[in-house]
């Protein structure tokens, strides 16, 4: 169900941004690429899986692959359910989930207000962000969910981290 | 592409392959006319349609082709091979053309993409037949498997691609479907049924009155649709079986043999995935008996047989899975060669084979990189066999037998389920998480607990071991395995072993509880997680949660377990090994698994001591180990008091009587193993506890149809030994069913 409030304003410079928190953060992923927003959840974790994967959550008949946005962040993994997200991937026209505190409202942003990431963040929220809002309260991180795939995460490295806690003798 | 060119491709793809199949029709009946206007047709069809979508070089050979045709429908040339072969050379190259226009929406221009020389070749056919002369008569069918290399033959290799290749190729049937409109006006009424009852459901409230018979409904909707979609997705076999005539026919003369195809049960329907999941192992299978199972015509005819070899092809239904057997008369797989070969590879010692059955020496075939031929031929015998034909029919869940006999021929059995998207799987749980496992994995369930745990698991190195019955099973911690919070509520209560056997494999998967068996639906992973490798998908249990299904062949690979021929057991008893009977060992059904015990009373009393018998295990609801003073008399026979109900004993061995003998009555020391069976057909199930002498242990056996002449018991063949099944329980050789074994 996409979103009928991307409202096309005639002015090409305007967006429509879906806003979502995680950790103290304000981020917007625009509407257009949201698929739909699914209410509380707690998926269900996986075994073995990259420490980034909140678990899976059943979608339309299909098992959706959830990352948690949170904990690639670099904050602490959320005990209690969460806000998912339901994002297209582009070209294998699939789909993931994306799990976050919380959903806000969709606001109407200019286009030009974008500004490219800050030179000074750190690798990491380089590699996830997509650049800089500047809203007249807070600055809302602008997300591209291309960047945030499952399938790039796994590629990239950076976020391979998973836990490798004692595994028994069975190795 | 445009959905005219590919409606087109799909058209001219499908007339193609049935021309294909009249083509090697026509071969072995060169006067037949029906099969010259079938290919006449579909030759005309795709000169027609490629005239009007303007693809020239099409048209071109599809008009030559016609020409030709036409010449030979008016009966002016006469159906030689070699014209055969150039038929099948125009079809390869129409084909490779579809596959260029289907892979870059143009026919090819390149200097390869010439057909001068097939037009060519067609022409002179064509004129050379009309002044025929008597030197080329009508050539019997195959005649000709050592002719020189004809002209067909050399412009057959300049030809854009093999023909194997294309037959692989074929890309956009696999993508369509032809479904019957009927099935799919059911569905679309079906739906609209759905839709009206979600009205009435969004409607309504689980308060309200009418609201179980909506969902009543809305159950009845759902299993109408789900078995009209399952019916349309259902293909008959035969849609697989038609490229082989080709093949055969292709291959028999590159490899110099002469080989009849025959098809049974082309109409047995399965799965359309599952279809292209057999389609390799099969093609595999076929070019295996061609290549190294029928041997030269020479060869044959000093065995005494037809010079002309028979490869079977035969499709049937058993016991909810879908059985394809390859059969051919060839001259059978020499155990002796495959066990100097194994020596040779160092897989097994010369000690080793000294006691190895024959079922043993031919389960060495499947070991990777294996192969027997005596030289790598183009075709097979590089070693990249049988392990892949069976790793690809297990990955769908099905398994793959091979039999032989030396002289008389090779049958190899492949053995799927009839669907991928429901199977029946075992929910167990561990570390608090459900996990999903296919049932047909799965050999039996055990229960240990706490207080036995110390006592009957080994410890060798960094293994732990059971000791289940006679034997050690390798034991994998699901909750280690895969780095699971140990669950330890249950640390007082004991655990389950599920015994589960993969890939030749045998090992026991702990874990903390067992839940209901059920029916999943199973649901595909995304790539991050397929990754982990452990799971084979996902699946919504009925309570709503989700559970991963645990891939088991992956699982026991990961825990370390090499797939071990299973250890041979001394069998001192009254059977007679396979190889030397006489009897026709027809199987009627495989894989039964059955109880096998020992008694000294076999079968109509005439045994000797340490006999077997088995009893099938779906008949077995446990086994239980009973003090002897709890069991009572009355009127002469043995009872049980059960779970608050009286089982009658049945003790023909007259072990009872013997402990009865040898102990004091009521000593409390001794006890009595018994079988709790319940008999086929009564319902309410009336249970009857069959009392055995010792579990020898759960084996899968093979059920064989003998005449009374031959034995008036029933037989099954476990361990490869002809043991007596029980004959009361015969009739129940079906599934293994879920079984608990205290």
């Amino acid at each position: 169900m996409r979103n009928p409030a991307a409202i096309d304003i005639d002015l090409r410079d305007t967006v429509s941004m879906c806003s979502l928190r995680a950790g103290a953060g304000l981020f917007g992923i625009e509407t257009t690429q949201i698929r739909e927003v699914l209410g509380t959840t707690s998926p269900q974790r996986v075994p073995l899986a990259p420490e980034y994967i909140a678990g899976v959550v059943p979608h339309r008949g299909e098992i959706l692959t959830t990352v948690d946005f949170c904990v690639l962040l670099g904050l602490e993994r959320r005990a209690g359910p969460g806000c998912v997200l339901v994002l297209d991937e582009q070209d294998n026209r699939e789909c993931f989930g994306l799990l976050v505190d919380s959903v806000g409202g969709v606001v109407t942003l200019a286009r030009s207000a974008l500004e490219s990431n800050p030179s000074a963040l750190d690798p990491r929220s380089m590699a996830l962000f997509d650049g800089v809002f500047h809203m007249p309260a807070a600055l809302m991180v602008h997300l591209d969910p291309q960047r945030l795939r499952p399938s790039r995460l796994a590629e990239s490295g950076m976020f391979a981290a998973a836990r490798r806690r004692s595994y028994g003798g069975q190795r | 592409m445009d959905e005219l060119t590919k409606e087109f491709v799909a058209e001219s793809q499908e007339g193609l392959e049935r021309m294909e199949l009249c083509l090697t029709d026509l071969e072995k009946r060169p006067g037949d006319l029906d099969l010259v206007s079938e290919i006449f047709r579909t030759v005309h069809t795709i000169k027609g349609t490629t005239g009007f979508l303007g693809f020239r070089r099409l048209e071109k050979l599809a008009h030559t082709g016609e020409g030709l045709l036409a010449a030979l429908r008016a009966g002016k040339i006469d159906a030689t091979s070699k014209l055969i072969g150039a038929l099948l050379e125009l079809l390869d190259r129409l084909r490779a053309v579809l596959h260029l226009i289907e892979t870059t929406g143009a026919e090819g221009a390149r200097s390869t993409d010439d057909d001068r020389d097939l037009i060519a070749l067609l022409v002179t056919l064509k004129a050379g037949s009309i002044a025929t002369t008597a030197n080329e008569r009508p050539a019997p069918a195959m005649s000709d498997a050592q002719r020189p290399v004809s002209p067909s033959d050399q412009a057959g290799s300049s030809a854009p691609a093999p023909p194997v290749l294309i037959l692989a190729a074929s890309t956009t049937q696999d993508r369509t479907l032809r479904i019957d409109v009927e099935v799919l006006n059911q569905m679309m009424n079906l739906v609209g049924e759905l839709v009206l009852t979600r009205n009435q459901i969004l409607q309504s409230s689980p308060a309200a009155q009418n609201f179980p018979e909506l969902a009543r409904r809305l159950n009845n909707v759902t299993a109408e649709l789900r078995e009209s979609v399952m019916r349309a997705r259902m293909q008959p076999v035969g849609h697989l079986f038609r490229k082989f005539p080709r093949m055969v026919r292709d291959l028999s003369r590159t490899c110099g043999r002469r080989v009849r195809i025959e098809f049974e049960g082309q109409e047995t329907g399965l799965d359309k995935s599952l279809l292209e999941a057999v389609r390799d192992p099969l093609t595999h299978a076929v070019r295996n008996s061609v290549d190294h199972g029928i041997e030269p015509p020479e060869r044959r005819l000093l065995a005494g047989k037809p010079d002309e070899g028979v490869v079977r092809l035969r499709a049937f239904h058993q016991s909810g899975s879908v059985v394809i057997e390859v059969i051919d008369d060839g001259a059978g797989i020499s155990t002796e060669r495959v066990l100097a070969k194994a020596i040779e590879r160092g897989l097994v010692t010369p000690e080793q084979v000294a006691s190895m059955t024959q079922r043993e020496a031919l389960q060495m075939l499947f070991v990777p990189g294996f192969s027997t031929a005596p030289e790598v031929t183009t075709i097979s015998g590089r070693g990249v066999g049988l392990d892949v034909v069976r790793a690809n029919v297990e990955q769908v869940g099905g398994s793959v037998e091979l039999e032989s006999r030396i002289g008389l021929g090779t049958t190899l059995r492949l053995r799927v389920p009839l669907t991928l998207a429901i199977v029946p799987a075992l929910v167990v749980r561990s570390g608090d998480q459900s996990f999903a496992l296919p049932q047909n994995a799965l050999v039996e369930l055990v229960y240990v607990t706490r207080r036995d745990a110390d006592s009957q698991i080994e410890r060798i190195g960094a293994s732990e071991l059971y000791r289940l019955r006679d034997g050690l099973l390798p034991l994998v911690w699901l909750d280690r395995l895969l780095d699971l919070k140990p669950n330890t509520s249950s640390e007082s209560q004991g655990f389950y072993i599920a015994v589960l056997e993969s890939e030749g494999r045998r090992f026991g998967l702990v874990v903390d509880d067992l839940k209901p068996p059920e029916e999943i639906v199973v649901k595909s992973l995304s790539a991050v997680l397929r990754k982990i490798g452990l799971f084979s998908g996902a699946t919504v249990l009925g309570n709503g949660t989700l559970a991963m299904i645990l891939d088991v062949s992956e699982t026991g690979a990961r825990a370390g377990m090499r797939p071990v021929a299973e250890a041979v057991k001394a069998v001192g008893a009254a059977t007679e090994p396979r190889t030397a009977g006489r009897v026709e060992l027809a199987p009627i059904a495989l894989d039964t698994f059955v109880v096998v015990y020992e008694t000294w009373k076999c079968g109509l009393g005439e045994g000797r001591r340490g006999a077997w018998m088995a009893m099938p295990l779906s008949a077995v609801e446990r086994i239980e180990s009973v003090p002897i003073a709890e069991i009572e008399y009355a009127g002469g026979r043995p009872l049980l008091q059960y779970g608050g109900e009286l089982l009658p004993l049945e003790d023909e061995d007259e072990v009872l009587l013997e402990m009865a003998a040898a102990n004091k009555p009521r000593d409390a020391g001794a006890t009595a193993t018994i079988l709790v069976c319940s008999r086929p057909g009564e319902r309410p199930p009336k249970r009857v506890g069959v009392v055995v002498r010792r579990v020898v242990d759960v084996a899968p056996g093979t059920l064989l149809d003998v005449t009374a002449e031959v034995c008036a018991e029933p037989l099954v063949i476990v361990k490869d030994c002809v043991t007596t099944l029980h004959r009361d329980f015969a009739s129940q050789g079906a599934r293994p069913a879920l079984q608990e074994i205290a």
